[in-house]
This record gives structure tokens, sequence and C-alpha cells, in this order.
């Protein structure tokens, strides 16, 4: 396996310190997020390394949205704990992140928790009716987060938590309700009004719409897109292809650790289609086209074949899958799909 | 036939959240049952799988009206319906492995250890897990790998019916597909009835005979 | 990968950790040390616990006599270990008792619901609502002072916290869908109760049992101390502290602090240990790798 190649750019978003409010008038898109080179690897009790992320690399630019999908178990959420520093003790890190100039990997707690949760990545959570305290009300917790994150008081504080609700559409008139009072929708928003309160340039959504009803999906993907459209840079992390769909800007496709595909939306989704045979093979398995599953099971990530990881399960394998594919011009595959773009 | 008859459950004395609800599976017929979340229609797949005495209405089995439930159940009509939850992590006992996790009903019904494990690892092997894997407790192994294990575990005494609750609401496209197609092999080999609860009408209209609203069939 | 510079990005602090490991190990031994102690002290040693010599009298501590010796001379290192040796076994066996009873009437309650569950949950509360020390000393007064009356009032008052614990884990395994799963599966009341809600509950009730066993102890040592224990003659850590009152007051400390350490150190040493289990529970720990 490779080391990072790509120099770890340093100076990103230290450029744009103003980069969360500076998405429409500059020509290029704002670098955000930065990932070069990105590993995770467990040291389980018997002294074996489990690599559930390997060597992965994008950026992501303000006002835009990068669904990251895959099968369960391929990393996904790993490369979401990492980034937001809440590995287990026994995980290893290696490459580099860097958002809006701070870098994340090896970070210390302390430099987690004042510079970089709530004020440079905003988390939108899984099951926000979880996610909220149940003892208080909505309000109460918005106008806590805002405290810790911005040091207002009184009046100023109020204010900012009014602001924060509004801009997640989250109704004013239901701010002194209890979580359990909410439906699902509103709690959703108010999930992330508490992500917007320190006003971060990235939004680090991890799945979302599991769970959720077809209309909820449909509701929080276009809740997502609109926070991009107004300038954050959205990680959206799901195996909900029609959540992604609906949202994306750019897909990343993640298959044991790695990501084999990276592709415009609209190509990925559109008439082309993704490159990737895995990727092929996930479109495919959707019930609102063939509805046919990828044979086998994904590999065990601490006994991946030498060469590609998807090859066992691929009918285009063949020799030359022995030898593990670079991501080259989007696509990590030895034999993948013609395009003509 | 597995018919429900103008079923009204809840919970202790409060208010009811199915409401004269009345449904029929014909045997190898594939029923879908569409609804938003937190209709009740879980409780609805919980009735029909003798799991949940209702307030009022019945179950009616081949002819036979239900009387027992839970334990009260004679054993034959409760291994007669096979049961899969939506969530996984809460529908295996997590001190278990999965071969024994598959091979649990066989023993709770009184088969030999060998006999129940030469049975659960072939159908393991219809839902696609095989070797080490089996060998793996739940907090090993992923979302997909455990719900196709609970998926098993529901086929292994072969039920003439089967109720999958919002089966696949964790899982992504291929592993949904994957065992959408094992139930529908089973389904097609034992000539087994099947309800599907679920909120995706795409995924029901495409893997049942009929969907019916949740609307049509309950009272509001 | 091995040219990679891996960088260790765990969320808990390495101090913490130190001192976790720290504590459960200095428990370990300690534990063991006790054990060992008082299981070989005994066979092991000649020496006659109850050899009296007048002319050595409350001596302090010495190289002779390390704790020093009782107002009759006998040696009190001795004195002590044969002390902890009782104390020790009315405490295990006492605790398991407390734990057998707990856990019956826990998971009866929780099983059968309604109005046994009712009942005996009263019980519960009426029997917790006596003072333990006042219930005990009423259950001893009923026998001739010896170690069985001392052990079945012990268990009878520590049962309470044990039944509440086990019938609230009880109460909520058997809400999770693996039971509903189990109960489609074809198992019986028995088999799911002895293969899904059992096992899923004993880890939290042997902990209770273990930390029980300095709780015994204590509560033994309060009896023996009011005189309502163990015969006099018989060493244990409560009759050492209670027969080497009258030296405390003329300014002889050791009768009295030597028993003392020797009650407190093992309570601090199981608790130590306990703490370090329960962490060890927690599933969130032992699933190392995340998927």
């Amino acid at each position: 396996m490779t080391a990072p190649s790509t120099d770890p750019s340093p100076a990103v978003g230290t450029e744009t310190p103003a980069a969360s409010s500076a998405s429409s008038a500059s020509f290029v898109a704002l670098r955000v997020l930065a990932v070069r080179g990105l590993s995770v690897r467990f040291t389980m009790r018997d002294g074996r390394h489990v690599a559930a992320v390997d060597d992965v690399t994008f950026d992501l630019a303000a006002g835009e949205c990068l669904a990251l999908v895959g099968e369960s178990g391929c990393g996904k959420s790993v490369l979401a704990s990492a980034l937001l520093g809440l590995l287990p003790a026994n995980a290893r890190t290696a490459g580099s992140a860097v958002v809006d100039g701070v870098e994340l990997l090896g970070a210390g707690e302390r430099t987690l928790a004042r510079t970089v949760r709530g004020r440079r990545i905003g988390l939108v959570p899984q099951s926000p009716a979880a996610h909220l305290t149940p003892v208080r009300t909505v309000g109460a917790q918005l106008a806590e987060t805002v405290r810790a994150l911005t040091g207002l008081r009184g009046t100023d504080a109020r204010d900012a938590a009014l602001t924060a609700a509004a801009r997640a559409a989250f109704p004013a008139g239901h701010l002194d309700r209890y979580p359990h009072e909410l439906s699902g929708g509103l709690a959703q928003r108010a999930a992330t009004a508490i992500a917007l309160v320190g006003d971060a340039p990235l939004l680090l959504a991890d799945e979302p719409t599991t769970g959720l009803d077809r209309e909820l999906v449909d509701h929080t993907a276009d809740e997502l897109r609109r926070h991009a459209d107004e300038g954050h840079a959205i990680l959206l992390i799901t195996h909900d292809l029609a959540a992604a769909a609906r949202t994306a800007d750019r897909v990343a496709v993640m298959y044991a650790g790695r990501i084999v595909e990276i592709a415009s939306a609209e190509a990925f989704f559109g008439s082309l289609g993704p490159r990737h045979p895995y990727a092929r093979g996930l479109l495919n398995a959707l019930p609102e086209r063939e509805f046919a599953p990828i044979p086998g099971l994904p590999p065990e990530l601490g006994d991946l074949p030498a060469g590609c990881a998807f090859a066992p399960r691929c009918p285009r394998a063949d020799d030359a899958c022995t030898v593990l594919p670079r991501l080259a011009g989007g696509v990590a595959c030895h034999h993948p799909e013609d395009r003509h773009a | 036939m597995l018919e429900l008859r103008d079923i009204t459950a809840g919970y202790d004395r409060r208010e009811p959240v199915v409401r004269g609800a009345s449904l029929t599976v014909a045997p190898g017929e594939a029923v879908g049952l569409l609804g938003p979340s937190g209709c009740g229609k879980s409780t609805l797949a919980k009735v029909a799988a003798l799991l949940h005495r209702p307030a009022a209405g019945q179950v009616v089995i081949d002819g036979e009206p239900v009387n027992g439930w839970r334990h009260a159940a004679p054993r034959t009509l409760r291994t007669a319906v096979g049961v899969v939850f939506q969530q996984p992590r809460l529908s295996a006992d997590p001190r278990l492995r999965l071969r024994e996790l598959i091979a649990e009903p066989l023993r709770a019904v009184g088969r030999s250890r060998a006999e129940a494990a030469a049975r659960a690892l072939e159908t393991a092997e219809a839902v696609g897990l095989t070797g080490e894997l089996l060998g793996r407790r739940p907090h090993e192994v992923s979302d997909g790998q455990l719900q196709r294990a609970c998926l098993a575990r529901a086929l292994v005494l072969r039920p003439s019916w089967l109720v999958c609750d919002e089966m696949t609401a964790m899982l992504d496209a291929s592993t949904t597909a994957a065992l959408v197609n094992v139930v529908e092999d089973y389904r097609r080999e034992h000539r087994a009835g099947l309800l599907a609860v679920g909120h995706d009408r795409v995924l029901l209209d495409r893997w049942c005979d009929r969907t019916v609203e949740w609307s049509r069939i309950a009272q509001a | 990968m091995a040219d990679l510079a891996w960088k260790s990005q765990g969320r808990t602090r390495r101090s913490t950790r130190t001192v976790r490991v720290a504590v459960s190990t200095v428990s370990t031994v300690t534990v063991a040390a006790v054990a060992l102690a008082v299981l070989l002290v005994p066979p092991l040693v000649q020496l006659d616990q109850q050899a009296v010599d007048l002319s050595m009298k409350l001596r302090p501590p010495s190289l002779a006599h390390p704790f020093g010796t009782d107002d009759v001379g006998r040696d009190l290192l001795l004195r002590c270990v044969y002390g902890l040796r009782v104390s020790l076994l009315v405490g295990l066996v006492a605790a398991l008792a407390a734990t057998v009873i707990g856990t019956v009437v826990g998971a009866a309650a929780a099983v059968s619901g309604g109005w046994t569950d009712r009942a005996l949950m009263r019980l519960v509360d009426t029997f917790s609502s006596v003072p333990h020390l006042l219930l005990g000393i009423f259950v001893v007064a009923m026998f001739r002072p010896g170690v069985w009356p001392v052990i079945v009032s012990v268990a009878l008052t520590h049962w309470l916290s044990t039944a509440r614990i086990v019938r609230s884990e009880v109460l909520s395994l058997r809400s999770r869908p693996y039971i509903d799963a189990a109960i489609s599966g074809g198992a019986t009341r028995w088999r799911v109760a002895a293969r899904h809600l059992l096992p899923g509950v004993l880890p939290q009730a042997g902990l209770a049992a273990v930390l029980m066993v300095p709780h015994a102890m204590w509560h033994e040592s309060a009896l023996s101390f009011l005189g309502l224990g163990l015969p006099t003659h018989q060493a244990s850590l409560g009759n050492l502290v209670q027969s080497a009152r009258g030296s405390l007051l003329a300014g002889d400390w050791w009768p009295t602090l030597f028993p003392g350490l020797f009650l407190i150190i093992p309570t601090l040493a199981v608790a130590g240990l306990a703490g370090a289990w329960r962490e060890r529970l927690n599933p969130r720990r032992r699933s190392e790798l995340m998927l």
C-alpha cells in the first residue's frame, strides 16, 4: 500500500478565514475540508491490525454536498468518527484531514472540544430523538449550546438561539417543547438547529435518514440541500442512495475502507451511471431498478484479499485485479465501465 | 389462511394504537402493509406473530381462532409464524454466537444438538452466512450480517407464515435485495405466506403480490 | 503500511487509564494477599493464636510482634489473621446466601408481575424501612451466639438491594425484541428465563455479591462489637476491636488500629476490583472494532 503522496496543503482554510460566509462572490469554490491519505486502523486484542479506512483522499468545498455511500461495515462511519475525534482507544490514524485550517488527526481532546466540534464541524445526528436530552426543552438545549459555543449571555444568547432555530426552519413557537412532544421531522430540525449554532463551515450528517419514512427522508434531504445552498459544506454519510441522489453534488463510493469511485451526482445517478462495477451493482440493487443483490458478502476488513477487494464478487475480475487499483480519473478499477462524456 | 379480524390493540390502559384492523394473508401470498412510522403497524405485526394480545378482535390461523398469546399460545401455532424485526442489534441475544442464535429455535422445540447444528448450518448458508462468521457474537458483525442471521433464525423452523416488520429499514440496497431474495426463495419452495410491514412503497410494490395502505385496513 | 506515521487518537486520557490500571492492579494484589494469608497461615504456621503470655501483655509493635500484643500478651498479627479468616468466611457465606435470595425474589417478582410482583416488592420496601443493624440484632437475639446466627442475620438483611437490581434488570431485558423472537421460536417460559434472562442478569448479581462481601464483614463486626455476634473467645475482627476498647482509653493504639485496618483495606480492595469488573461488563467497551 502507498503512503499519502499528495501534499497535505496545510494552508487550506487559513487563507480563507471567512469560508463559511463567503459562498457567493468567489469564482473558485472555497475548500473547507481537505482529506489526504486518511487511514484508520484498529489494534485488536491479539495484536492484529484491522484497516477500517485506507488511504482516503477527497476535498469538499463550501456550498457543496458530498455523499459518502457504501454497505454497512465499509468504513464510512469510522471515517466520520475519525473526523470528529470520536474513535475508540485502540484506533490509530494516519494521513491528514484539515478543516478550515485545523488539522483533525492526532489533535488533542482540548483542541477538538474548543475549536472543532460545533465550531468547525456541526454534527447532524443519526437519531435526533436520542441526541436530544429528554428532560429539557429544545429552547433550553439550544440556549445551552449557544452559551457554550459563543459565550453570549442573556438576550443576546436568546437572539442567537432564535436565529439558529429560524435557519433550521424550526418554528419558534415550539422551542418550549420537550423532544418527545416533537414529530420526527421537527426533532430532526431541532438537532440541526443545534448543529448550526456554532456557524460551522462543515456539516457532517451521519446516516440522518436511517429508519425514517420516505416523506421524512425527502424532507431531511431537502433541508440538507438548502444548507448547502446557503454556503455550508456538507459531508453526507449514508447507505440510502435515494437520499444521496436528492442531496449530493458529488458521490464517493466506499468499499472495504477505500474510495472506489468519486463522481458527480449527475453522472452517477443519471443516464451515464457509475463506472466501478461495485457502484453499478449497488445502484442496480435498488427496488426501482433491477433489485438484484451483489453476490457474496463484503470482505472482512481484517482479512482483505490481495489486490482489488471487490474482485471476488466482481463479474469483470481477471488476473489484472490481483494488483490494487489506484484511484485515477475518479475510479479505482482495472476494468471500469467506458463512458464517453 | 392467516386472518386478522377487526383487531384493536394498545399498551396498558392507554389509548389503543390499532383500531379495527383487518387483513388476510393466503398461503403463498406476499402482502405488503404500507404505513408511516408510529401508525401502529409494528403492533399489528406483533399481534399477527402472536406476540401481543389484542384488546379486541380475533386472529384466525387456518380456520382456527387463536386464544393464547406469547407463552400461552400453543407452540405449534407460535412457531408457524416466523418473525423478523427492524433492528438486528436488539433482536439478537448479545451472548449467543451466530450459529447458536440460528439453532436456538430448533433447540427450544427439542431437536438434538447435532440435528439443530446441521439444520442451522443449512439455513445459514441459505441467507449467505458461512464459515468463521457463524462463530462470532452479534457485536463482532455488521448490521447486515446480523439481520441475515435473524432472518435465518425466523426460517429455521420452516414456518408457514413470515412477518417482516421493517426488516430492511436499517440496511443498504444490496443487502436489502439479498434478504428479499432469500424470503422469496423460501416462499416459493414452501408456499409460505408473507406479511411485510414497511414504509417504502417502491420496495413493497416490487417485493409483494399486493400492497395495502394502513389507512385502508385500520380506523384512524 | 509500515511507512505511515500512525497517530493515537484515543478519547481516554492516558493519565486516567494509568490510574485505572494501577487501582485494579493494587486491588488484585491485595485481594490475592488476603486470600493467601487466611488460607495458608493457619495450616502452615505452627503458632497458637490463643497462646497467653502475661509477661508480654500490651507491648507496642516490635520485631517479634509486628502488630504488638493484647492485654493478655497474645500476638496481634496472628489474632488479626485468624480474625480476618472468620470475618471473611462469615462475609462470603452470608453474601452468597443474600445473593441467592435476592436473585430468586427479584426474578420471581419480575417474571410473574401483577399481584405477586407488588406483594414481593412491598415486602422488600418493608424490610428496607427498618434499619439493617436493628433487624440484624433482632435476628441474632433469637439464637445463641455463634457463626450461623450471624450469617442468617446478615443474609436476611442484605438481599433487598439485590432483589431490586435483579428485578429491574429482568424487566428491562424482558422487553427486548430478542425475547419476542425467542418466544416466537417456540421457547418455553423456563427456557427464556434460563437461556436469555438469567445469563443477562448474572453479571450484575455477581457484581452485587462481590460488593456485598465487605458489607457483610462490617455487619458481622458491628454485631460482634456490640457483643451480639460471635462468642468472645472466637477471634473475629469485631471481637478484637471490642476487647481492645479499654486499652484504647489507656492510650494503647495498636490493639484497635490493626484489626480496623484489616477491615478497611480488604473493603477498599474489593471495591476497586468490582469497579474494574464493572468497566469490563460495559458492552460498549467490549466491542473493540466499530463496524
